[in-house]
């Protein structure tokens, strides 16, 4: 009897339990709908994207020394250099240079090791096309600029949270030059180099001695 | 004639055609699901004719019961059914058919006979109507009590073995080498029967 | 509480005046309720739609349909437009009659069970004395419809969803029969008139909420697994079942299982604001605002202002709880099959059985409160 008058103890318990983390679950829902909207009228607005933004990679043909370093960071060895050996100059000449973006996985590790900075991530996200194979940019391809949102008249270019000046949640209509919360490096490095300036003269006066 | 009868009369007849008519189809399909949607159409008429005779809890008890219940039990059945095996043809098959016939139509004679034979009384008392759950409800309580009761008796009964069933613990089938056995399927292992969920 | 205006009354009269017979007026009324009542439910069940966008995209922190008419209002109706002129498609080797059939018996009964919904003293189109009884009974015959798509459908997500349906559906109609029946109990009527006229009085107060917070939640939850909603949705489960047994239906006969599910939701909601939330009345009840500014109750105006405050106060009522089953939806995960049907037989269906005997108790210890 006892046994089952605690089994009975224990039921409810957790019964009253879960309707206490079900009550939490539907707080934080609750508390969701008041929020901002997250969303961006695509392709009326696009997000800016930030600096680091790992978009469709650049190439500049004329600065590859065709070292195969892309293809060996790689994690799948996707980039593909076609180059032969120049017997005249001896040196490697690049014929062709591509990379299939329906494979590539945005790493950045070919742009991180490349010797010669020939490669370089851009902001640009929208690789849709009808056919997988479209995807397989060649050199000329890889060699395009992308549009910036900045400077496209179509859309409004908005900014992310983190971009935002402060205290301000909504990236619609901000007022022209406001700037984000916090200092921008520029500012920090001259920030830093007044410091330093100001501390020279005394490092200089201890150094001499 | 005024309105409210012509609608009466209309309805009986058609409910009457729909219960007959899906009656039959229940015994004379071959397709066995069929059958079974075919007896909550008998189901649904005959709830229909208790709501001509004005009826309606009676109505509405024997739709949630025998068309949401039992019907849908029986569809069920049908369902999770997974074996499929061709009918082997029985050669003298229409003798079969003739007994079952003649033993059906002696049953029907009788039947009718006796409904034909019978002096019915039929009451007086008026309709209850709406007032009917409530007779039903002091009937059941009074002189219904012991039949309702063995019902509900029965229906533990019934209850009580299905969880047996449903909950056996590894029982053997006869004369199977269980040895064998337990390399293809796993063996049920006997559980707590005094629920505890830990 | 004074019995309101009566339309079918004034109706038949002013027929009368114009020179029909009595039961010519009559026969004029008859469909009209029922024309209207199937036009109400349609438009409310879209409406339910249109705030299931809304609702969801709002806890997504999304903006949901904006573009089709004032704030989205229109996107039910382009998707009704869109269904029903879409190919009617029945796939290969189904069964065509069952297949065609299967939605109806899953719409039918829930538009049917409109009959009894009260929006008001004489707003109803029958005061039936099986009343709530025949929605609980109507209800049951879905899950009939749910196995005859499942099979009509010749496909195993469908056979399994319909399957799944069907014992969900039976297995909550349990405890949902048993909350209902502590309720009726209390009011010594299965009329939803009587039910509600049983909680007027005290405003807010007399609510059946207070007396009856075990059955509430029950009512709640048992009515959630029958419309098939999130926490219970696993029907049509999209991640296992595809949709369950609306996989291989398109077009019209698609639009009757969503019409039937939405209308079935907003029944749901309707009948908990009926047998929990005073239905129609107010929370501050209309006869002390009547002598709080010294109108007469008998007044035509007044009894206009009351009857349109009953409905209004329904269906806020209603979509209060729609509401909630939305947010309900983006909290709760999806159970599984196993849990499911322990939620049902081995806590709800004691518990509420332990609900009803302890309200029977209470009604014999307390018969003021509990409805001698």
């Amino acid at each position: 009897m006892l046994k089952f008058l605690q089994q009975v103890g224990d039921y409810t318990k957790e019964a009253v339990q879960a309707a206490k983390y079900i009550g939490q679950g539907l707080s934080v829902t609750f508390d969701h709908m008041q929020r901002r909207p997250v969303t961006v009228q695509y392709p009326y607005e696009k997000v800016i994207p930030s600096e680091r933004f790992r978009g469709r990679i650049h190439f500049e043909f004329d600065k590859c020394i065709s070292c195969e370093v892309c293809v060996r960071v790689c994690p799948i060895n996707l980039p593909v250099v076609d180059w032969e050996f120049n017997r005249e100059t001896k040196k490697k000449k690049l014929n062709h240079y591509s990379i299939d973006f329906g494979v590539c996985i945005f790493c950045g590790n070919c742009v991180e090791y490349c010797p010669t900075n020939c490669l370089s991530m851009t902001e640009e996200y929208e690789l849709s096309t009808y056919d997988r194979h479209e995807l397989n940019y060649d050199n000329v391809a890889l060699g395009r600029l992308p549009y910036k949102v900045t400077e496209d008249a179509m859309t409004t270019p908005l900014r992310e949270f983190a971009y935002l000046p402060k205290g301000v949640f909504s990236p619609h209509d901000l007022p022209k030059g406001s700037q984000r919360a916090g200092q921008h490096p520029e500012e920090i490095l001259k920030e830093i180099e007044a410091a330093k300036a100001a501390a020279a003269p005394s490092e200089k006066s201890t150094d001499s001695d | 004639m005024n309105l409210a009868e012509g609608v009466q009369i209309v309805s009986f007849g058609i409910l009457a055609f729909m219960m007959l008519a899906s009656a039959i189809g229940v015994v004379l399909l071959n397709n066995i699901v069929y059958s079974a949607f075919l007896l909550g159409v008998v189901f649904v008429s005959i709830s229909g004719l208790y709501i001509l005779l004005n009826a309606a809890f009676v109505a509405a008890a024997q739709i949630l019961i025998y068309v949401g219940a039992v019907n849908v039990l029986i569809l069920f059945g049908i369902m999770l059914v997974n074996k499929r095996r061709d009918f082997a043809r029985i050669p003298n098959a229409w003798l079969n058919q003739g007994v079952t016939a003649l033993v059906c139509g002696g049953l029907f004679a009788l039947l009718s006979s006796m409904i034909i034979a019978t002096p019915w009384s039929i009451s007086t008392a008026p309709i209850a109507g709406d007032a009917a759950l409530v007779e039903i409800g002091k009937h059941f309580f009074t002189d219904f009590l012991l039949p309702f009761e063995l019902a509900s008796v029965l229906l533990l009964m019934a209850l009580i073995g299905a969880i047996v069933i449903a909950r056996r613990e590894f029982f053997p089938e006869e004369g199977e080498d269980l040895s064998a056995e337990s390399n293809l399927t796993l063996p049920e292992r006997p559980r707590e029967l005094t629920g505890g969920r830990r | 509480m004074d019995s309101g205006i009566d339309l079918q009354q004034s109706f038949i009269s002013l027929l009368e005046g114009l020179g029909l017979s009595h039961s010519l007026a009559k026969v004029v009324w008859l469909p009209l309720p029922m024309v209207l009542i199937v036009g109400a439910v349609t438009v409310l069940a879209l409406v339910s739609t249109w705030l299931e966008r809304k609702v969801s995209a709002a806890a997504q922190q999304r903006i949901g349909p904006e573009f089709m008419g004032p704030q989205g209002l229109l996107v039910p109706a382009a998707d009704v437009l869109k269904l029903l002129t879409k190919e009617d498609v029945f796939p290969a080797k189904t069964d065509p009659w069952l297949f065609a059939l299967a939605p109806l018996l899953v719409f039918i009964p829930v538009f049917l069970s409109f009959l009894i919904v009260p929006f008001g003293q004489n707003l109803v189109i029958t005061d039936l004395g099986i009343g709530i009884f025949l929605w609980i009974s109507l209800s049951s015959i879905a899950p009939i419809g749910l196995l005859m798509a499942g099979y009509a459908s010749n496909n195993k997500y469908s056979l399994l969803g319909g399957l799944r349906a069907a014992a969900q559906s039976i297995s909550y109609e349990i405890p949902l029969a048993l909350s209902v029946l502590a309720v009726v109990m209390m009011s010594n009527s299965l009329s939803t008139i009587d039910i509600v006229n049983q909680q007027s009085g005290y405003g807010i107060l007399s609510w059946n909420m207070w007396r009856q917070p075990v059955g509430f939640l029950i009512f709640w939850i048992a009515a959630l697994a029958e419309c098939e909603r999130m926490p219970f949705d696993l029907p049509e489960a999209e991640e296992e079942l595809v949709a369950g047994y609306q996989t291989e239906y398109g077009a019209v006969k698609f639009m009757l299982f969503y019409a039937g599910s939405y209308a079935n939701l907003v029944l749901s909601a309707l009948l908990f604001a009926v047998l929990y939330m005073g239905g129609w009345e107010s929370p501050i009840p209309v006869s002390w605002l009547a002598s709080l500014l010294g109108v007469s109750e008998n007044a035509g105006w007044f009894q206009a202002i009351a009857a349109s405050l009953g409905i209004v106060m329904t269906l806020f009522k209603a979509y209060l709880l729609l509401f909630l089953a939305i947010l309900l939806r983006w909290t709760v995960p999806r159970v599984r099959i196993d849990q499911l049907l322990d939620l049902g037989w081995k806590f709800l269906l004691p518990i509420s059985l332990v609900n009803l005997l302890a309200t029977a108790g209470l009604k014999l210890a307390f018969p003021l409160a509990f409805g001698g």
